[in-house]
């Protein structure tokens, strides 16, 4: 498959958040089964999800005796560290401690070295343990001891790395707000550590597509906040420079996105987006981009709804785009009709229905929809099968009225902002 | 690096320091300061030494007379100086320059033993610093190691001076201008003394015998290491059969002690005027076949190179003959070098030897460390190559001959650079950055092909295999892929040092490569992470106009590409400066005092840019963006200020000012023409005078350009005709214009709805009809556009206010698509 992404994603992801990825390509067609299954079995065989691992080995018809012997280990080690950390559960669990510990971590240390006799090595198993139940595939545990480990710890390295832990967990356990919470956390230490660039690109690029998981995998919403995270500065400039194929998500979020805000935040986000999918042209190319640049960069219709055909295939295939593809090819369809009339005065309905890959009915219908919905100054004429547009030019007075009408109001905004400061 | 592209009169100085350095196989580092600034003193002493000189020209003459004698003559007069001096009669005899100074030296050395018995400090450092003064003449013109006497005088002086100072209680019996006096001398002995170390050491060795045999065979035959001082230094003025003949004469005669003692001469009187630097040339060749020891013909070998490339001077290079013996000794060496690579390694930081005339003591693993620099002298053969070429009229044949020596050149820089690899430490680049630096400079401006051609010449005749850049095989030096994979190989090594000028040259250089070979995106975004702009303005004259060089050859691939907009942007500024030439280091500023160093700024013709294919290329650009846009803007109020590209402008305007216009000439006439041509709608016109341009031939693929260009003009020609006619259509077939323009339909569809879309062109698109409904346009009064103006104006204002109040004074970096590809680097 042409426009298949997985093999650009799959560096940036954890072994945990590949999986589903997997799953999803089964199947469908593109690469050939027994080599996703042993791909699988890679995968898994340093995690410590032993059960599953041994069905698979049993699947591909391999000698499943060290994976027993592995499982015993797993088992054992699991047990020792349930045992060491049981002291530091005993203490979390005691409501005592809990009301006596206060914001600052460090004090929060001295406090339970003393008093309860918990040791920062104690602590720090803790993290292990966490870690230790996310290779075994129980993440709903592994982030609770996560979560406890970051309250106690104040060794930053290990609280960033418990971070991403968590975070990969919750993605899994599909707990889309407190992975929203967790994002932010992230953004905040990658964005205000102070890295090596490089550090910084390669953990930006992780957060990147990491996120891609909530934001699609969740409602609308998630492509709104999308929006906002990858047309941050650096965040855009991280994607334009090391991973332009995010521009395909990028573009789906925009337009499949809906229109929750107000009409101008779309059209600023399209506007960057057009700007974005243009310089990037030769490095990053897909049918939705193309479909992108004919429309907005060429107004080409014919490029625009033959690159439309296209993405429709891509989208089915894609892991995360799967279920916006029909809420894409709705809005894309509109955004193509709305360009199509803001450049003709008179359209012949077959041909606007043929473009849209519609029946002649169906597009008289989406036609009336779109008139009512934008509220366009156009008619059908039906006996024609035309539609006639009414692009009535406005006059200076007006101009200069809704130009200025605004500026009182933002003056003053300007004003508030100035005394606040 | 750095060094050499100090700028300003001071290079010269610099590289014959660091050759002193290089060649020092037995220079003392207390040559340095003390010797430079003796230089200078004697500048002052010019009108002496030219008398000097005159005298030594009448003695030279009575050499001649005297004939088969040679150096039996001066043997005999100095023998006669000396009983001179010994007996003091005043005899009226002729003497030699040599035999005055003598006498003048004895003379000194007798006024400080009195000086010394009577205590008198004052009289005594009057004597030394004229003694001082004529051993610095003696030394000058060559005569020599050190005399004897002068030698006696100083360490006796020494001693003297030494027992002084443990007689404290004397010392403060002194008076005021005495002690001030002994002071003085005090220091100046110490310091002086130290340049004779050696001289003095073997002084004090065999020093007490040597005395007493002077003096009771004064009349006796000299001894022969006098005799090879003679030998070595004869005369410049010398015919040259005689020297022949004393030469072979010597050839067995000459000791490893003398041999060092003629180099340290030479080196001595390195970088001092008067200095016959062919005459030492000839000393060191006839050095050559005595020097035994590989040691030897090391110290040799490295001294004649860099005695050999001082005879040029600022402002002529180094004779062609002359220059290719250079290159022929460095292989030489390069060569006894390559053979001895286990047991001796010539390099910078090596220890300075302790007793030159043994050589170097083994280090642990058996390896002898010589000091000095083949780097420096391989860049100074490179220094001098391209001087050449500078001074030379590039159209002639000789040019041409001379530029087939650069695969010589190039040749031993690889040599150099495989023993640079060989000899110096892993983590020590700095070596091998000199040396691929002037790899890079000799390959980044050369197409594929010749790369690979020089590349081959080069490998095939050099042994082994260098890590940087590793030999290349066969199929290696077909393939195009071969010469980007060296360049980036070279570039790398250079990435990492840690001095600015090798980086940045490096990232010029490689830009400059990927934008000859067309990929373009490649080179502009390298260019843009590079952060060059920023910074070049404060860089070295060179690096500035080869960050120019740069921009311009992006410009010509954009070009290439069919980015016309990316073309045109890179090549404005460059172009339509007046210092064109100046900039791009193809000429000189014009009214300005050209000095030799602006000179040597110019690049040598060979790696130049064509300069009328850039105007070319620019003003084409600028073409096909400037008549749309002029179209465009025609009637808006401020089309004066909207102009992209002034120069296009003027020339325009200069164009049309014309009474009569004749058949176009040159490229500038076939562009005017075309604009005026595609400015009425004629796109082919247009196309036929562009076309005919023949300066396209000097491109790749000339054909693919005229095409590429001939769409561009359809499109382009389409926008004008738009622009200028629509308010005479109310409606206009899609199918007509693209019949005019000779487009597809669909194409002009795509074209027309863009410019609709963008507001550009007042009307629609009629589908049923298949053509585009203009709507009349209200004619605006003057007020009322004056109001739009106005309110736009204001609008800024408000955005600007609102920017400044966010707190960031910095601009949406997002609306400046400039600035992006910086930002990407973060």
């Amino acid at each position: 498959m042409e426009y298949d992404l997985t093999q650009k994603t799959l560096p940036f992801l954890d072994r945990h958040l590949i999986y589903p990825l997997l799953q999803f390509l089964k199947g469908r067609g593109v690469y050939n089964d027994t080599e996703l299954l042993q791909l699988e079995y890679d995968l898994l065989k340093d995690t410590n999800m032993t059960d599953y691992l041994v069905e698979l080995s049993k699947e591909l018809g391999q000698n499943d005796a060290d994976l027993q012997a592995k499982k015993e280990n797993v088992v054992k080690t699991l047990a020792e560290l349930e045992e060491a950390t049981k002291p530091v559960f005993e203490v979390l669990e005691n409501p005592e401690v809990v009301s006596e510990l206060k914001e600052n971590k460090t004090q929060n240390q001295a406090l339970l070295t003393s008093k309860y006799g918990l040791s920062v090595e104690q602590i720090n198993l803790l993290y292990k343990f966490g870690q230790f139940q996310y290779n075994a595939g129980r993440y709903q545990a592994a982030s609770d001891i996560l979560y406890h480990f970051r309250a106690l710890s104040t060794d930053p390295e290990l609280v960033a790395s418990a971070t991403w832990g968590r975070f990969a967990c919750e993605i899994l356990t599909s707990q889309w707000d407190s992975v929203l919470e967790e994002l932010g956390k992230l953004r905040d230490s990658v964005d205000s550590r102070s890295l090596d660039p490089q550090q910084q690109l390669h953990q930006r690029m992780w957060v990147i597509h990491w996120s891609l998981f909530p934001f699609f995998q969740n409602d609308t919403k998630g492509k709104d906040a999308l929006c906002d995270l990858f047309f941050s500065s650096s965040y855009i400039s991280t994607i334009q420079a090391a991973c332009p194929w995010i521009l395909r998500y990028l573009v789906v979020a925009v337009i499949a996105g809906g229109h929750p805000h107000t009409a101008s935040v779309f059209q600023k986000r399209l506007k960057d987006l057009v700007r974005v999918v243009g310089q990037e042209e030769y490095e990053y190319q897909d049918p939705l981009t193309r479909f992108v640049k004919s429309l907005y960069i060429d107004y080409s219709f014919e490029d625009a709804q033959n690159q439309l055909a296209d993405c429709e295939k891509v989208l089915k295939q894609d892991f995360f785009l799967a279920d916006s593809a029909d809420a894409f090819l709705e809005s894309a369809r509109k955004l193509m009709s709305q360009v199509y009339c803001r450049v003709h005065q008179r359209v012949d309905i077959a041909q606007l229905s043929q473009t849209l890959n519609l029946s002649q009915e169906q597009g008289e219908k989406w036609i009336a929809n779109l008139i009512k919905d934008s509220r366009m100054d156009a008619k059908i004429d039906e006996s024609d099968s035309t539609v006639i547009l009414n692009h009535p030019s406005v006059s200076v007075y007006q101009q200069v009225i809704e130009k200025t009408k605004g500026l009182t109001f933002r003056s003053s905004q300007v004003l508030n902002q100035g005394v606040t400061i | 690096m750095s060094r050499f592209f100090a700028g300003g009169s001071d290079s010269d100085d610099s590289s014959s320091d660091e050759d002193l350095y290089g060649s020092g196989s037995e220079s003392g580092s207390d040559f340095s300061q003390d010797e430079q600034d003796g230089g200078d003193d004697n500048d002052d002493d010019m009108s002496d030494d030219s008398m000097f000189a005159d005298d030594s020209d009448d003695d030279s003459d009575d050499d001649e007379d005297l004939g088969g004698k040679g150096a039996s003559y001066f043997l005999k007069s100095s023998t006669v100086a000396d009983s001179d001096d010994e007996e003091d009669t005043g005899k009226k005899t002729v003497l030699s320059a040599k035999d005055k100074l003598l006498a003048e030296l004895a003379n000194c050395s007798k006024l400080i033993d009195n000086g010394k018995r009577i205590n008198d400090w004052v009289l005594i450092q009057g004597e030394f610093d004229k003694l001082n003064k004529a051993m610095e003449r003696f030394t000058k013109q060559r005569h020599g190691l050190p005399p004897k006497v002068y030698i006696q005088c100083i360490v006796e002086l020494e001693e003297f001076l030494n027992t002084q100072l443990e007689d404290k209680a004397g010392i403060k019996k002194m008076n005021a201008s005495n002690s001030r006096a002994f002071n003085t001398v005090k220091q100046r002995v110490r310091k002086n003394n130290k340049e004779y170390e050696a001289a003095i050491a073997k002084y004090s060795s065999g020093g007490d015998v040597a005395e007493e045999e002077e003096e009771e065979n004064k009349e006796d035959k000299p001894k022969p290491r006098a005799k090879d001082e003679f030998v070595l230094t004869a005369p410049s003025q010398a015919s040259n059969e005689e020297f022949t003949t004393v030469g072979k004469a010597g050839k067995a005669l000459v000791s490893p002690t003398d041999m060092f003692k003629t180099l340290k001469t030479v080196l001595e009187s390195r970088g001092k005027k008067n200095t016959d630097r062919e005459d030492q040339v000839r000393q060191l060749e006839n050095l050559l076949p005595s020097a035994s020891t590989v040691y030897q013909k090391i110290s040799v070998y490295t001294m004649l190179v860099s005695t050999r490339l001082d005879l040029s001077s600022a402002s002529a290079a180094l004779a062609p003959e002359n220059w290719l013996k250079v290159v022929g000794d460095l292989n030489d060496l390069l060569s006894i070098l390559e053979e001895n690579i286990d047991t001796y390694h010539v390099i910078e930081t090596a220890p300075e030897i302790e007793d030159v005339e043994k050589g170097p003591v083994a280090r642990e693993d058996g390896v002898k460390l010589i000091p000095g620099s083949v780097a420096s002298l391989v860049e100074r053969v490179d220094d001098e190559f391209t001087k050449a070429l500078q001074f030379m009229d590039p159209h002639t044949t000789e040019y041409v001959d001379r530029l087939r020596d650069e695969t010589k050149l190039y040749q031993t820089l690889l040599r150099v650079q495989m023993y640079i690899e060989h000899v110096s430490d892993e983590k020590d680049t700095l070596g091998l950055a000199r040396i691929l630096v002037r790899r890079v400079d000799h390959l980044y401006f050369k197409p594929n092909n010749v790369i690979n051609m020089t590349e081959q010449i080069a490998w095939g005749g050099v042994k082994g295999d260098s890590k940087a850049t590793p030999r290349p095989t066969e199929k290696d030096l077909t393939s195009s892929t071969y010469p980007t994979t060296l360049i980036s190989n070279m570039c790398s090594v250079l990435y990492k040092q840690s001095n600015t000028v090798f980086r940045t040259k490096a990232m010029l250089a490689h830009v400059y490569h990927y934008a000859l070979n067309d990929e373009y995106y490649k080179a502009r975004d390298m260019f843009l992470m590079s952060h060059l702009q920023s910074s070049i303005a404060s860089a070295e004259p060179q690096l500035q106009v080869l960050f120019n060089r740069t921009l311009v050859q992006l410009g010509l691939c954009a070009f290439r590409s069919g980015l016309i907009a990316e073309a045109q942007q890179s090549l404005q500024e460059v172009c339509s400066s007046p210092r064109l030439k100046e900039l791009l280091g193809q000429g000189l500023a014009k009214y300005a005092q050209a000095g030799v160093v602006d000179k040597q700024r110019v690049l040598p013709f060979h790696t130049h840019i064509n300069l009328e294919l850039l105007e070319c290329v620019f003003l084409c650009s600028s073409l096909l963006m400037e008549i749309p846009f002029m179209a465009a803007h025609n009637t808006s109020i401020d089309a004066k200020k909207k102009v992209i590209s002034k120069l296009f402008r003027r020339m325009l305007d200069y164009h049309e000012r014309q009474v009569f216009c004749g058949p176009p000439e040159n490229t500038r006439d076939h562009i005017m023409q075309a604009a005026k041509a595609l400015q009425r709608g004629d796109w082919e016109a247009a196309r036929d005078l562009v076309c005919a341009i023949k300066i396209w031939s000097l491109l790749p693929n000339p054909e693919a350009i005229k095409a590429m260009l001939t769409d561009k003009l359809q499109i382009e020609g389409l926008r004008t005709y738009l622009f200028t006619y629509w308010n005479h259509y109310s409606t206009l077939s899609l199918s007509t214009l693209a019949d005019m323009f000779q487009l597809p339909v669909k194409d002009v569809a795509a074209i027309v709805a863009k410019m609709i879309a963008q507001e550009e062109l007042p009307g629609s698109l009629d589908q049923k009809t298949n053509s585009v409904v203009f709507t009349q346009a209200v004619q605006q009064t003057k007020l009322q556009q004056l109001a739009v103006a106005l309110s736009d104006k204001v609008i800024q204002l408000a955005e600007r206010n609102e920017r400044l109040v966010a707190g960031g004074y910095q601009f949406d970096k997002m609306t400046q698509p400039q600035k992006r590809k910086t930002q990407r680097a973060r």
